[in-house]
């Protein structure tokens, strides 16, 4: 009976059930992208940084993450390729050397980190063969190196020169080798720049003495939200095939700085979301509480008929419950079908000016991204919930207290 | 390879004393424990030396040894020395060139020549426990101990060997905590050397043997580098020539020398 | 049309409007108060949400900042291209230079090098920072990260980071040998103890860097009296130039003085970019708060609707009763504005002390990272929100009271 009664009511008023209506709409629609977007912000930022250094997951031998070392390594061989890349929920395997060399040119000389990489398998993981802005990625010459721009300019030689590394191999032998540049990239870090450089992993592994061995193996993951799952089960399936103990490590523990920033973004964001809820809801019990005190005299008139003040508290709720749903139902579908919502996710709004050259420097995606998961019209539908329930406890208890001669004499 | 040999003193040595002092006979009067380091220090001095030595490495990386021949001139007055690599094949005419305070590299298979910076100086030079540094280091380490006598151990491998212990003074650029060294009484040349921690852990082990005069001294020409906290790691020394006060000819410290082909 | 607008501008500035509209508020207080709130709480949250947002810049670049870098550094010329060695200030003369400067809070002498840290176990390429003990503190916070032991209490003493005293197996009291090419290219070295162990926000600050007292320092790279950077707190973080000028003034030429912006680009486009992205956050806010306040106000003006219907029947010019309206809701509006500041600088001091994150992260503390955001409110800051709960009173009231006057009375009667 309350709930026709309700119905009915909200559809006599029409322009204030509009307004009601639009304002929890209007709040579903900005719940939903405000979350989209510390997500999508979140998921370019992880996705930035994974492809500039380990992968989601990071396949290396058993202690490498506190000794990084030639002594740690992984032997990469065609059954454990083959059991990495037949793990369920792995999409690329990259496997690496990574080394320390004096790369030198006549008196110039520079220490550097030293990649060894697999031209082809580097492309699924990274995006190195995308950074190079001069000359051509690795691939199946011998003994080519890609220089970071600063360094070349360090070592004073331009493509098609050449350049020394000299290293200790893993034999513990002093090992040299000539190289002939290939290509210059551009890496995100001035200083990573400056002390990159990378050959293939053949000759990587001929050149420190580190036959059949690797120092990482670098996964991206099909799925970024379950690394839980395809780390066991890609430690089970790697297990079986190495004689030495492995470790497979996440993202976040092998860049925990990157992990503990958006730690603390996520902090951040989650105190403006309650904020955005704080405003909602004040601007939803609002609007229901108006239009309540704008009802007095049928309300009046309603308890002078006799209606009991807790069948009125009864009716007043379950209108604001009634809108509230609606506008939830509305207001999802509006934010979830809202071309902007699709556009976004394809389109995301460009950062500008001097932040996005800088951007693009570091390796950030100038772009500020949306991204709607499954998660997030859950959490809206939650708080708006929340909300609806407690927004419209005030004004029922409102109107069930008004008394039918002051309701009627306050026109 | 004096300097190899000073290095071992200078970077390290000692003694797990109070059980080994039960054992020890008490010291002679003379000579004194710094007089005693002082003549350590002589077997290895000299102005100007000629070394032919092979370095054997051994570690859990290597299938075998990794065996490596070289000749060394240390011309210690002139701050100046030379090293070129005779083995293996493939390192072969391999030189190294230090001019103070430069450190240059030739690598005859790619015909380039390599200023070594300061960081890799102190690397491990050539697989082996020492490092370039061990190499051109220049100053005495007579002065960065304390010396002091532990006793005479009555047969040490069938023999009496005085024992004395070397301690870091504060600052002196030595990590261990200590180092004992066992000396053969009469060549006065030492024997051993245990390097320990500071807080008694013995990390290594240095044995010198095979003594030969070379002019009025006793040399080893046997030594072997242990590193305890390392399993399955070794470098030993065997100096297949050694020649102390010689006269260089300068034409051996330059450039040209370093790139020369035999 | 334009005798209408005439007539509006004329209500607005006439004492009866305002009789008129204070009369209206007080008339109906509840609605008043529902509209003031509305204001009040958008307001006061979105100020509260700027702050929370800036705050978290401005700790981001503060921790940076204060952790080693400074508000400025001055070195010789050339600094960037040369081994840290190479490039080197005397130091009691920039020191006696600096002594009048009045735009600085502090400065700090140093000296870097690099150096092979050794252990009895292992050995470790480093950088070394020596520091003045007494004047570091006024530039960096350095000596807060310490775990364990103690700062840099006696010569011959260092502080390493947790990452390296584990990758050295050290501890406190241990000795550590510093082996260094001095400034002659002797290569040479000097024991060292650990005086203390300290967990920093950097990796890098971690894992490969050994602080000594610059006099040690000086001695080992023999360098005497010499420096190779100068480090400066500003009296303000956000005027650096007048600092800069001071500096270089003073050092003379031959010294390049530079921001923490142009020494760390990386930091100051982070910074930029949450910027940003906090922009579009609280925009999102802006127009909640927008929409919370056009809501009351339209339906507060739209139920009115008979009651404007009976004065315009009785003769009130119909632009008149629009700025009746109009001045009621800014009114209304401009409180709500006064006392959404109290709401949100009360909150924003309210949290001064900072809101603790810790909950949201395990071992965010054990990296050394501030685990406290805390609210700050920028002056800039209030003028964004201010003008959009004003323009969004006079629209919101301005659109409903026109379509007010322009029903005709008596069918504005029928339909209340």
């Amino acid at each position: 009976m309350i709930l026709r009664l309700a119905w009915r009511n909200i559809g006599r008023n029409k322009r204030r059930t509009a307004l009601t209506l639009a304002a929890v709409v209007f709040a579903v629609v900005l719940v939903v992208h405000m979350i989209a977007l510390t997500t999508g912000v979140h998921e370019r930022m992880i996705e930035d940084n994974v492809r500039m250094h380990a992968g989601h997951l990071q396949l290396t031998g058993a202690g490498y993450l506190e000794d990084r070392t030639l002594e740690r390594f992984v032997r990469w061989t065609p059954e454990l390729a083959a059991a990495v890349d037949a793990t369920p929920g792995v999409a690329a395997a990259a496997p690496r050397v990574n080394g320390f060399a004096l790369l030198s040119n006549g008196s110039a000389s520079q220490g550097v980190a030293l990649l060894g990489v697999d031209p082809v398998r580097e492309g699924g993981v990274s995006t190195w063969p995308e950074r190079v802005v001069r000359g051509a990625f690795l691939g199946t010459g011998e003994r080519e190196i890609l220089l970071g721009e600063r360094l070349a300019e360090a070592l004073r030689v331009d493509l098609g020169d050449q350049v020394l590394a000299y290293t200790v191999a893993y034999t513990l032998e002093n090992a040299y080798e000539l190289f002939t540049v290939r290509g210059l990239i551009h890496a995100p870090e001035p200083r990573l720049e400056r002390s990159l450089a990378l050959i293939t992993l053949r000759d990587a592994q001929a050149l420190f003495a580190y036959e059949g061995r690797v120092s990482e193996v670098a996964l991206l993951a099909r799925d970024s939200s379950r690394l839980d799952e395809t780390s066991r089960s890609l430690a089970a399936a790697v297990s079986a095939q190495s004689r030495e103990p492995l470790d497979v490590n996440p993202w976040p523990v092998v860049m925990p700085e990157l992990a503990q920033l958006l730690v603390i973004d996520n902090a951040q964001n989650y105190s403006m979301l309650g904020i955005l809820v704080v405003v909602v809801a004040f601007g939803i019990l609002n609007t229901i509480l108006m239009s309540v005190l704008e009802r007095q005299r049928e309300l009046g008139v309603m308890l002078a008929l006799g209606l009991a003040p807790r069948e009125i508290f009864r009716l007043v709720y379950a209108e604001s419950l009634l809108l509230c749903g609606l506008g939830l139902a509305l207001g999802l579908g509006l934010a979830l079908a809202l071309p902007a919502a699709v556009f976004m996710e394809g389109h995301p709004i460009p950062i500008r000016g001097d932040v996005r050259e800088m951007s693009e420097m570091f390796g950030f995606t100038p772009v500020i991204s949306w991204q709607l998961t499954a998660w997030n019209p859950a959490l809206a539908t939650l708080l708006m919930t929340a909300i609806a329930l407690l927004a419209a406890l005030y004004p029922a208890a409102k109107a069930a207290s008004a008394r039918p001669v002051d309701a009627l004499r306050s026109l | 390879m004096r300097r190899l040999a000073a290095l071992g003193l200078a970077t390290a040595f000692a003694a797990a004393a109070a059980a080994q002092d039960a054992r020890l006979e008490p010291p002679p009067a003379q000579p004194s424990a710094r007089a005693l380091a002082e003549q350590v220090e002589a077997t290895f001095r000299g102005e100007a030396s000629f070394l032919d030595a092979t370095m054997s490495v051994t570690s859990p990386r290597l299938p075998a040894p990794r065996r490596v021949r070289f000749q060394s001139w240390d011309d210690r007055g002139g701050k100046r020395s030379f090293i070129r690599i005779l083995e293996p094949a493939k390192d072969r005419g391999t030189a190294f060139l230090k001019l103070h305070p430069n450190l240059w590299s030739w690598v005859p298979r790619v015909e380039r020549t390599i200023r070594v910076p300061p960081s890799m100086m102190l690397q491990s030079w050539m697989g082996s426990d020492f490092t370039n540094d061990d190499l051109v280091r220049e100053s005495s380490v007579l002065d960065d101990y304390d010396h002091r006598w532990l006793g005479v151990e009555p047969s040490h491998q069938g023999a009496r060997a005085f024992v004395i212990e070397y301690r870091p003074r504060e600052g002196a650029p030595v990590v261990w905590g200590r180092i004992v060294a066992w000396i053969d009484p009469v060549k006065l040349a030492p024997l051993r050397q245990e390097y320990y921690d500071e807080a008694g852990v013995k990390l290594r082990v240095m044995t010198l043997g095979g003594f030969r005069a070379v002019g009025d001294r006793q040399y080893p020409h046997h030594w072997s580098m242990l590193p305890l906290d390392k399993p399955g790691h070794e470098t030993s020394i065997e100096v297949n020539a050694i020649r102390f006060d010689e006269k260089f000819d300068a034409e051996i410290f330059t450039h040209r020398n370093l790139t020369r082909r035999e | 049309m334009a005798r209408a607008l005439a007539e509006f501008a004329r209500s607005l500035v006439r004492a009866s409007t305002w009789r008129l509209a204070l009369r209206g508020l007080g008339r109906q207080p509840r609605r008043s108060a529902i509209v003031l709130v509305a204001v009040a709480i958008g307001l006061g949250s979105l100020l509260v949400a700027m702050a929370l947002q800036y705050g978290l810049v401005a700790q981001m670049a503060e921790t940076a900042i204060r952790t080693e870098i400074g508000d400025l550094q001055a070195h010789a010329a050339g600094w960037k291209d040369t081994a840290p060695l190479e490039a080197r200030l005397l130091e009691a003369e920039s020191l006696a230079a600096l002594s009048r400067a009045r735009e600085l809070a502090g400065f700090a002498p140093r000296l870097r090098g690099e150096a092979l840290a050794q252990s009895p176990l292992a050995s470790v390429g480093v950088r070394v920072l020596g520091v003045d003990p007494e004047r570091e503190g006024s530039v960096s916070t350095l000596s807060s990260f310490l775990h364990e032991g103690a700062w840099l209490d006696a010569p011959r003493r260092l502080a390493i980071g947790a990452g390296l005293a584990r990758r050295l197996r050290v501890a406190v009291g241990d000795k550590v040998v510093l082996a260094v090419q001095d400034v002659r290219g002797d290569l040479t070295g000097e024991a060292f103890r650990v005086a203390g162990i300290y967990r920093a926000p950097s990796r890098e600050l971690d894992e490969a860097v050994a602080i000594l007292r610059l006099d040690d320092a000086q001695r080992l790279f023999a360098v005497a009296g010499e420096i190779s950077e100068l480090a400066f707190a500003a009296r303000e973080r956000g005027a650096l130039e007048a600092p800069r000028a001071e500096v270089a003034r003073a050092l003379g030429p031959g010294v390049r003085v530079e921001t923490w912006r142009e020494l760390e680009p990386m930091l100051d486009t982070m910074i930029a970019l949450f910027d940003q992205i906090g922009w579009v956050m609280y925009a999102a806010i802006f127009v909640a708060m927008a929409f919370g306040i056009a809501n009351v106000l339209l339906m507060s003006v739209l139920e009115r609707a008979r009651e404007i219907g009976v004065l315009l029947a009785i003769g009130m010019p119909p632009a008149r009763m629009v700025a009746i309206v109009v001045t009621e809701s800014v009114v209304l509006v401009a409180l709500g504005v006064a006392a959404g500041f109290a709401f949100g600088f009360a909150v924003i001091f309210a949290l001064r002390d900072g809101i603790d994150l810790s909950a949201f992260g395990d071992g965010l503390r054990a990296f050394g990272v501030p685990t406290r955001l805390t609210p700050v409110a920028r002056s800039g800051d209030v003028w964004a929100p201010l003008a959009v709960a004003v323009v969004t009173a006079l629209l919101a009231s301005l659109w409903p009271a026109l379509r007010a006057v322009r029903t005709r009375p008596a069918e504005a009667l029928r339909k209340a």
